[in-house]
């Protein structure tokens, strides 16, 4: 079985980058794993603004044609929208690539550090990870 | 004649003495913390300390062992009294002479602070709550907030700094601006912390003209919950006392 069409980069620089990163309401390391940077690159399928973090969902699909749904969390809503994103800023159907890292508990469920869409523009600002959480 | 003229002057000097003596024992008003306020979001306590605090031994070995998959905010428990004023979400300070209340948007909260003489009640030990018993006093310009009565249950931060139910919490609010308010807490909880130690964070004032207070109802959608594993990041940590 092929896997979805992800990469899957052990890259030390992000975890000497945010190495004191933290979710705001539990620590990002009972979670994820700074070591397991990923980028998926899908179609939206679902928006969840709400609290503690928002969720959103993406089909992946591998080079096979195999559609695999991923779960991305990011941050609380009430500090997405004071950094201006709004609950349309990313919405079932947009395109986007999502840089971020892998869940501990091997679901298909990643952080995001970044949210790209097709046309370049980021959302959601940087890593629900960090300290602006 | 001579009396009348004697009445008048005593009158207004009596007037003005009363007058000027009703000044002088006239209170001055409290300083105004009144409004919304932005926190110095401090995931861990050892960043405004700048060294570990000083634990017990056993302090040190819960330290040593936290495991922070079980902090009790990640399953939306409340965060306590001081935590939630390291969060990154502002709260707001309503202020009259007899209370203050602390109404916050993280896990929409509240604190009260009884401000008109009373102590803690005598029993609050035999009913600890998550955010405490608070009451406060004015000591010159400096709002001296004493809480007791806290559950066990809530961390001290993130990193997993933990507490009994024998912590007592100091908190000193001083204005140092228009826009800034100096918050000092210092901890006392002699299982968990050999001796008394302090934290100083500033809050700046949160512009709700343009901005407002949102709702954080933590269980809406807490999927974090399921995926939790268990982390220890300080096995490695050796306590050493004579650093404290």
């Amino acid at each position: 079985m092929r896997t979805p069409k992800l990469t899957l980069i052990a890259g030390l620089c992000f975890v000497a980058a945010f190495s004191v990163s933290l979710l705001g309401h539990h620590s990002f390391a009972a979670q994820y794993d700074r070591t397991k940077p990923i980028t998926l690159k899908g179609t939206v399928t679902k928006v969840e603004w709400m609290n503690p973090h928002i969720y959103f969902y993406i089909d992946v699909k591998s080079d096979a044609g195999r559609t695999v749904n991923w779960a991305v969390e990011g941050g609380a809503p009430s500090m997405l929208y004071r950094a201006g994103w709004r609950i349309d800023s990313l919405k079932a159907g947009d395109e986007v690539t999502v840089d971020g890292w892998l869940a501990k508990d091997g679901t298909n469920l990643a952080n995001m550090r970044t949210a790209t869409l097709a046309n370049g523009k980021t959302v959601f600002g940087a890593s629900s990870g960090g300290d602006t959480k | 004649m001579t009396k009348r003229r004697l009445v008048l002057p005593l009158l207004l000097a009596l007037t003005l003495s009363l007058s000027l003596s009703a000044r002088v024992t006239q209170k001055k008003p409290a300083p105004n913390l009144a409004g919304a306020w932005r926190n110095q979001y401090t995931p861990n306590l050892v960043d405004a300390l700048g060294h570990e605090p000083p634990y017990t031994a056993y302090g040190a070995e819960r330290w040593r062992t936290v495991d922070t998959s079980k902090d009790p905010t990640g399953f939306c428990l409340p965060p306590g009294p001081s935590r939630v004023l390291t969060s990154p979400f502002p709260f707001v300070i309503v202020q009259q002479e007899d209370r203050i209340a602390l109404l916050f948007e993280y896990q929409t909260l509240w604190r009260m602070v009884y401000m008109d003489g009373r102590g803690h009640p005598a029993d609050i030990a035999d009913y600890p709550e998550f955010m405490g018993h608070s009451i406060g006093r004015w000591e010159g310009e400096t709002l001296v907030v004493d809480t007791v009565g806290l559950n066990e249950r809530s961390w001290l931060d993130t990193a997993g700094h933990e507490h009994s139910s024998k912590l007592h919490l100091t908190e000193r609010f001083r204005k140092i601006a228009e826009d800034k308010i100096e918050w000092t807490a210092t901890f006392e909880d002699p299982v968990f912390y050999s001796k008394p130690w302090s934290i100083t964070r500033t809050f700046t004032r949160f512009d709700d003209d343009k901005d407002r207070i949102m709702p954080y109802t933590c269980t809406e959608n807490n999927r974090d919950v399921d995926h939790l594993k268990p982390n220890q990041p300080n096995l490695n940590y050796k306590y050493q006392p004579e650093k404290n």
